[in-house]
């Protein structure tokens, strides 16, 4: 006999509420339905009342966590509607920031990971890690969220001394590569709680586009910094990693190994920081003079794909629409597939697994 | 790009690409959705997402339906005077949660499929994010009003 186990919207195992109705055959997921929109706030319709300052602001506030990727997809999208080209230290400082909101996010995750896994010690650690990367965030654009770096045509603040940050960021490798990632790449008990739970075969990836870590895990060496590079990505030496296995263990070990392709980015931008401006032009965008009235832009965010579409009429103050596709939008119909076959116990830490943002995710 | 080629051909479109704004454009007739879905399916190409645009007055809506070929965006508009189109959803299932969302969102009919709610509507009205006109709206101003 089956029958429906419902997780949230408001559950213990939930970072943030949305629900999934698990039809259960004794402790076994038979099959599963996920239902959002407890976050839903409306931003997209907000934006359009929101002028090209105000908009920037306000598209931070998507995600907590990566607010700076959506900003950085915002005026990416907002610079091709005006034909701004970011100067090569602006587009240097929006790599670093990127990368350093990539270790946050890993590393914030894997201590809500090894909470689940019932591994107390290791969240301690990593939470105690993200707050020296927040630190590290902090000391570049004086926030530890919402960072407010990211403007049409460059960047708002200037990183002014990058020889004592590359020393925290090797400072913070440093204590990475001791703790977070032999845990997470060796570790038995890590082993024996995520592998061959929640597998998302390459087919199943594939068939229902997922994005980032997930992807990856799932065998499909698919990330944007290489594919198509934006920011100053092009010029930096880095490993995508990609496991073929599909499963807890996998997802764990591209974000372990993704954590340390980041700082390698870092130590690359931070030595290699060009001299200039930080702002093309006046720094202001002109929405009497656009070139396009549509424009499009994608960047890799720690948990996938973020695609920014922007429509804007010229003359106007506030952009005509301004539609955001997250990766965890993308992503979060995998988890059906993933927990179906799974035993009941093991569904929250496959839906954490993909790493999942709400908020993103309802907008 | 010879793959690229081929596609207004497969679609027997006389248009032809256009670059702008780092996407490729291709301007198909909206009857040929399914057939583009399935011709982006044999290019192994990966399914973005669907923007939909509510044009100013009565004009209708817009969708623009995106895929990934080999880092290359690629961009296929559709007019919708009638508010309806043809689901890719049974060809391309990474499009369900989109179709399901635009059909909160704008009160939009993909032909050819249910919906499971996503919840974004308020009870059985759908349309939150339409400018106006739209019975959730009026209620939030309705609610506003009495504050």
């Amino acid at each position: 006999m089956s029958y429906k186990i419902p997780m949230g919207p408001y559950h213990p195992a939930l970072e943030e509420p949305y629900k999934l109705d698990m039809i259960c055959e004794g402790e076994t997921v038979i099959d599963a339905k996920l239902h959002i929109g407890f976050n839903f706030r409306g931003i997209e319709h907000l934006a359009e009342t929101r002028n090209y300052v105000q908009v920037i602001a306000l598209m931070e506030r998507v995600c907590g966590i990566c607010s700076n990727i959506h900003t950085l997809a915002l005026c990416s999208a907002m610079e091709k509607l005006t034909g701004q080209l970011p100067p090569p230290r602006a587009q240097y400082i929006r790599t670093i920031m990127a990368e350093l909101e990539r270790l946050h996010s890993h590393v914030l995750w894997a201590g809500i990971a090894a909470k689940l896994m019932g591994f107390k010690t290791m969240f301690m650690t990593c939470f105690e890690i993200r707050e020296k990367v927040m630190d590290v965030l902090a000391a570049i654009s004086g926030n530890r969220v919402n960072y407010a770096m990211n403007r049409v045509g460059g960047v708002n603040r200037d990183i002014t001394d990058p020889d004592s940050i590359l020393k925290m960021v090797e400072k913070l490798e440093g204590e990475m590569a001791r703790t977070v990632i032999p845990i997470f790449t060796t570790s038995r008990t890590a082993r024996s709680r995520c592998a061959g739970v929640g597998v998302l075969t390459n087919e199943k990836a594939v068939s229902l586009g997922v994005v980032g870590p997930v992807a990856r895990a799932s065998g499909v060496p698919q990330d944007l910094r290489k594919a198509s590079p934006y920011a100053a990505y092009a010029e930096m030496s880095f490993d995508v990693p990609v496991q073929p296995a599909g499963d807890v263990t996998a997802r764990l070990l591209v974000r372990a190994l993704e954590i340390m392709e980041s700082c390698k980015i870092l130590k690359q931008a931070l030595s290699k920081l060009p001299p200039g401006e930080l702002c093309c032009g006046d720094g202001k965008f002109d929405f009497t003079k656009l070139i396009a009235t549509t424009a499009t832009a994608r960047v890799e965010a720690p948990r996938g794909e973020v695609m920014y579409s922007v429509s804007w009429k010229e003359g106007s103050r506030n952009p005509a629409r301004v539609h955001v596709r997250t990766p965890t939008f993308a992503v979060m119909p995998a988890i059906r597939w993933m927990v179906k076959g799974a035993r009941l116990a093991d569904t929250p830490l496959i839906q954490a697994s993909i790493d999942p943002c709400y908020s993103c995710t309802d907008r | 790009m010879t793959l690229l080629k081929e596609i207004p051909l497969q679609l027997s479109s006389t248009e032809s690409w256009v670059e702008k704004g780092g996407v490729q454009w291709l301007s198909l007739d909206r009857m040929s959705v399914r057939l583009l879905a399935t011709a982006m399916n044999a290019m192994h190409a990966r399914f973005i997402t669907i923007t939909a645009y509510q044009l100013p007055k009565d004009e209708g809506f817009r969708l623009e339906y995106h895929w990934d070929f080999d880092g290359q965006l690629l961009g296929f508009p559709f007019d919708l005077p009638d508010k309806s189109i043809d689901s890719i959803f049974d060809i391309c299932e990474a499009a369900d949660w989109i179709e399901r969302e635009i059909h909160e969102e704008y009160s939009l009919e993909f032909t050819g499929r249910e919906y499971e709610p996503l919840l974004l509507r308020q009870g059985d009205e759908t349309g939150v994010n339409l400018r106006d006109g739209v019975a959730a709206n009026n209620a939030v101003a309705a609610n506003k009003e009495k504050l």
